[in-house]
């Protein structure tokens, strides 16, 4: 268990009276889970780091809107969330969200044609992973990786459990197949 | 499909109840086919952490600026307007303190008195003149007999101390007269020899 001696619902008190080195250390915090869960259903770092940048500008303009900052995780994911969606709406505007599909080759998620996972199960996973429909990866984006309950999920992705629970279900009956052959072989 | 109690994958995850949590476990010990697809749950997660997480390129950090930065004033009005709970708390407060009010206000004879609607007069400029001149002339009249009764009091104060300073006069001019009566008569007597002439002789 990590000891703060500051909480960060204190910072967050603190941020939005204006003080912005309570911010800058919150901001600490949580930039590299965010930045993880943007360069997973993005699959681009560029992208990720810009988006990281505008959904902490964001949730320090409307911080004095966040009434209960034990809610402070689902809120910023909720920013989050809608930034990326926000970004793959721009860029193909006449496309249906549903169908956007990161950037990615048969040998995982690219940037800038060099493999971000390089390692064999890496790769395995990232091909897995870009196998799933955008909702089906944000789902296990969120639950696998960030540890999020469904009801923080379903307060993130604006949509009820029983909704959540079946995208999530769904890709990990995908995944199972695809991986846990592989995983059992003893690649890593 | 599974026999386990619950959904199997809702215990993986963690989402289940304590209680419906310990259910499926006791399950799960006597069950050969719930224990192979808990396993391959749990294999597909440790396949699926061979994705590490990376640290972020560029620290993001804000500068103050206080240019742009809203003052207490427009902070707390924006938090206010932004706060359901805080909107809801004032309109909660405000309507206690109308329903006190309406509670303690006094009411004549438990009935309520109609309102006299307000007379609307329209007057002509010559009626305004007149309106004006008599509430000018009345002022000045007020005026004038102000400062009639301060030149009156004035004028009684002044004939008061003018009547003491003649009784002081006439008083001043008997004692004077009786001063030089007295030094009339003491000129009349001559003194006595004093003791000392007589022994000189």
């Amino acid at each position: 268990m990590i000891f703060r001696a500051v909480e960060d619902a204190d910072l967050i008190r603190q941020a939005a009276r204006g003080k912005v080195e309570a911010y800058n250390l919150l901001v600490s915090r949580w930039e590299k889970r965010v930045y993880n869960y943007l360069l997973r259903i993005t699959g681009n770092r560029e992208d990720a780091l810009d988006l990281a940048q505008d959904v902490f500008l964001k949730a320090y303009q409307n911080l004095r809107k966040l009434d209960d900052p034990a809610r402070f995780a689902p809120w910023l994911y909720r920013i989050a969330h809608n930034e990326a969606y926000s970004m793959f709406r721009k860029r193909r505007p006449e496309a249906d969200v549903e169908e956007i599909e990161p950037e990615s080759t048969e040998g995982g998620i690219t940037v800038g044609g060099s493999s971000v996972f390089p390692m064999e199960l890496s790769l395995a996973v990232a091909s897995a992973l870009g196998r799933l429909t955008p909702d089906q990866r944000e789902a296990v984006v969120l639950k696998i990786y960030q540890g999020f309950k469904f009801e923080e999920m379903a307060e993130i992705l604006a949509c009820p459990v029983s909704t959540i629970k079946s995208r999530l279900y769904t890709a990990l009956e995908l995944l199972k197949i695809e991986l846990a052959p592989v995983k059992s072989r003893g690649v890593s | 499909m599974s026999c386990s109690p619950f959904d199997l994958r809702d215990y993986f995850l963690k989402e289940l109840p304590d209680a419906d949590q310990r259910q499926v476990e006791a399950h799960v010990r006597t069950c050969q086919g719930c224990r192979e697809e808990l396993e391959r749950l749990r294999i597909t997660e440790a396949a699926l952490f061979a994705l590490r997480e990376e640290e972020i390129p560029q620290r993001i950090a804000f500068v103050s600026d206080k240019i742009f930065e809203p003052s207490g004033w427009q902070r707390w009005w924006g938090a206010f307007w932004g706060s359901a709970a805080r909107l809801g708390f004032a309109s909660a407060a405000m309507l206690s303190v109308a329903i006190v009010v309406y509670a303690v206000r006094p009411v004549g004879q438990g009935r309520a008195v109609p309102a006299t609607p307000p007379v609307v007069q329209t007057l002509s400029e010559a009626q305004i003149d007149s309106r004006v001149d008599a509430a000018v002339t009345k002022a000045v009249a007020v005026v004038e007999a102000r400062q009639q009764a301060q030149t009156q009091k004035l004028m009684a104060d002044l004939e008061s101390t003018r009547r003491r300073l003649l009784v002081a006069a006439s008083e001043y001019e008997y004692y004077q007269k009786r001063t030089n009566a007295f030094r009339v008569t003491a000129s009349n007597y001559s003194l006595p020899p004093s003791p000392a002439q007589g022994d000189g002789k």
